[in-house]
């Protein structure tokens, strides 16, 4: 196993974010399919990349407070939506360094790309994107 | 130093027809390949780095640190790109673009060969005729789907296609979007056809027959049932015992004597030592980018812009092939899963279209990674995340209709690969600068094929259609073409009808570069046919 170049804290953020982009049903959601580990994995040799989601959990993070009085991960899950659909557009309430709309983008493209792609770059666990889509591996 | 009859730079569709031919002809070839040759496992399936989608690496080369490009966008910015980027990237392997296509097989049409006369020369384009006419180069179409094995059912070729005999092999078995799209077609009063592919319907040249995969395009096959040059002309040609391939090495320069005349060449070799060799004939086969690269990099007094570029013509009207088409959802699922998935085409708007310049092919797609429908985005309404996101994949991905072709572009001299003054690859070698756009005619074709594949699914019962997006931007790519143009005139071509270089008796091209224009199709069977007539002609004339 690698370390994961996030803190607890941060993980929870994370895990807390990528599972409204893709929440469960009857098919688990994003992190139970092991976007997390994609993730991980994907950024961890690229210092930028790291820094950008350290800075940008915390800063997700702090629009909830900012909007609710509650971390992230202690808001219904229409709160976080909420939160989640303001940073999407740009428009919060807290003082970024950057550009949240393009933060929040980029963590729905891996996402999406940990959960739909093939499950050898960490996520997707046991092809279970691909059962629900009906993709299906014959030769 | 050592000395060769022939050396090929490039060991892809051009190379390797050209390898195959000339070491069977019992001339010594040395065959130089930049890239490694890779197996069904070094290939791998990844579905993010591989020749359909690079997200973050490719699966056949070039290895991403060392080999940089720069790329002009149309608002000046430049950026220094690898691999995964604007590069244009085309597959760095034995076999090279042909290891991992999905291997289309069209031969042109007759018209494709004769744009000028027919149309008329767009203001700013380079649109011209071909110097060789569709039945010039008929006996090497022949030629490369009998040796490199093409699959297809020629008596579903309707009134648009010249005649011609069966193909070597019946098509790969049809599927439900093909029967669906084959009689929405008639509806509309459209032809379609099965498909050539370059792909074993059967058992043929000791390898089996397609299993049915769902990677075909992007990968390498499971079962070798994908014909490329790898396992056809470049087997061959190690087979003959003429034939010396060199893998992972590049080449510096082309080498000339005092008088102008060519000698070889100067390459580093595996492990990074700058080798000269000599030869009677080099031909270049290295893509439509990195063949103008080389010959603008082979500089001497007596030839101070590069060889061939006498007439500035050396990297310019870069084309490939912008993809008009369309995506809509069906009301049941329509997928059984039965790769490689494409089978159906029509070339019903390759030409004689009102107001527009050309036309293209539309076809029903290769089986499609989820992650790339996931990345071609929702329709209109469907939120890009969350719950909504979800069931719109899982409800879509199997009911979806895609028909899609490449568009006939209309060249221009400004959409071009020059040499950077500055950016260098790891072995000190001047990079490839690109530049320039399509012409704008291209747009408005492929804004004519894109309604023409809307039309296509509402007639097949799909709502929530969604058309491709275009802009105006360079074109190049797997499908990189038109760079060294073939043609008559030393003043507006580089190399004469038989891909020799004007002003030289020894240094020919074989691959997409000569092209004068691109066809509204995929362009390798006319790349491998180009390749056939060039190098049979050096055969028989030697």
């Amino acid at each position: 196993m690698q370390s994961s170049p996030f803190s607890s804290d941060q993980t929870d953020i994370l895990r807390s974010i990528v599972d409204r982009i893709i929440p469960e049903d009857d098919y688990p959601g994003a992190w139970k399919a092991g976007v997390g580990s994609y993730i991980e994995r994907l950024i961890a040799d690229r210092e930028e990349l790291v820094q950008q989601y350290e800075l940008g959990l915390t800063a997700c993070n702090e629009e909830a407070v900012a909007a609710h009085g509650h971390s992230l991960l202690e808001l219904s899950e229409s709160d976080r939506d909420t939160v989640l659909a303001r940073i999407e557009s740009g428009s919060v309430l807290t003082e970024w360094i950057f550009d949240p709309a393009e933060f929040f983008r980029m963590v729905v493209r891996h996402t999406m790309e940990g959960f739909y792609a093939d499950p050898g770059n960490g996520g997707n666990l046991d092809g279970v994107a691909w059962k629900m889509v009906g993709f299906e591996v014959t030769a | 130093m050592k000395s060769f009859d022939v050396i090929i730079v490039g060991a892809g569709a051009g190379g390797g027809v050209a390898a195959g031919i000339l070491s069977q002809a019992g001339k010594s070839v040395l065959l130089l390949e930049r890239g490694k040759s890779l197996d069904f496992k070094d290939v791998g399936r990844d579905h993010l780095r591989n020749q359909r989608l690079s997200q973050y690496g490719v699966n056949a080369g070039p290895p991403l640190v060392g080999n940089p490009r720069v790329i002009i966008y149309p608002n000046g910015e430049k950026h220094v790109v690898d691999p995964t980027g604007a590069y244009h990237n085309n597959a760095a392997t034995v076999g090279s673009g042909t290891r991992v296509y999905g291997g289309m097989a069209w031969r042109f049409l007759p018209d494709d060969f004769r744009m000028a006369t027919k149309y008329g020369i767009p203001d700013g384009s380079s649109l011209a005729d071909w110097p060789v006419t569709y039945e010039d180069l008929a006996p090497s179409y022949e030629k490369a789907e009998v040796e490199i094995g093409v699959s297809g059912d020629s008596a579903s070729e309707g009134r648009h296609r010249p005649h011609r005999g069966p193909y070597p092999m019946p098509p790969v078995p049809m599927n439900n979007q093909g029967r669906i799209l084959q009689k929405s077609a008639a509806a509309l009063g459209w032809e379609t056809q099965r498909i050539p592919l370059l792909i074993n319907s059967v058992e043929r040249d000791g390898r089996p027959a397609c299993a049915g995969c769902q990677h075909c395009v992007g990968f390498a096959c499971p079962v070798e049932a994908k014909n490329g040059t790898r396992n056809t002309m470049i087997a061959r040609a190690l087979a003959s015992g003429n034939c010396t391939l060199q893998t992972e090495v590049m080449v510096e320069r082309i080498d000339t004597d005092s008088a102008g005349k060519v000698t070889g060449l100067t390459y580093f070799n595996q492990s990074d030592e700058r080798v000269s060799v000599q030869a009677q004939v080099v031909i270049v086969s290295g893509g439509a980018i990195e063949t103008a690269r080389l010959l603008l990099n082979s500089r001497s007094d007596r030839h101070p812009f590069g060889l061939g570029n006498g007439s500035d013509q050396v990297g310019r009207h870069l084309q490939g092939h912008y993809y008009a088409g369309a995506m809509g959802r069906m009301n049941d699922p329509i997928w059984d899963g039965i790769g490689p998935g494409t089978t159906t085409a029509t070339i019903e708007f390759n030409h004689d279209n009102p107001h527009v310049v050309g036309g293209g092919l539309l076809a029903d797609d290769f089986v499609m990674m989820p992650v790339l429908f996931q990345k071609r985005g929702a329709p209109e309404g469907i939120p890009s995340w969350g719950l909504k996101n979800k069931e719109w994949m899982r409800d879509s991905y199997r009911r979806s209709l895609f028909v899609t072709g490449p568009v006939h572009e209309i060249p221009s001299p400004d959409a071009r690969v020059t040499i950077d003054p500055d950016v260098r690859d790891r072995w000190g070698i001047p990079v490839v600068r690109l530049s320039g756009t399509t012409h704008p005619e291209t747009l408005r074709t492929f804004n004519f094929m894109n309604a023409r594949a809307e039309e296509w699914l509402k007639a097949s019962g799909a709502d929530r259609i969604v058309q491709n997006q275009g802009g105006l931007w360079l074109s190049g790519g797997q499908h990189q073409a038109g760079t060294t143009r073939m043609g008559d005139d030393p003043k507006t071509s580089v190399t004469n009808p038989w891909g020799k270089v004007h002003g030289h008796d020894n240094l020919f091209v074989a691959d997409g570069s000569l092209h004068v224009t691109n066809g509204g199709f995929n362009p390798v069977l006319t790349i491998y046919a180009l390749a056939f007539r060039v190098a049979d002609q050096i055969a028989k004339t030697w």
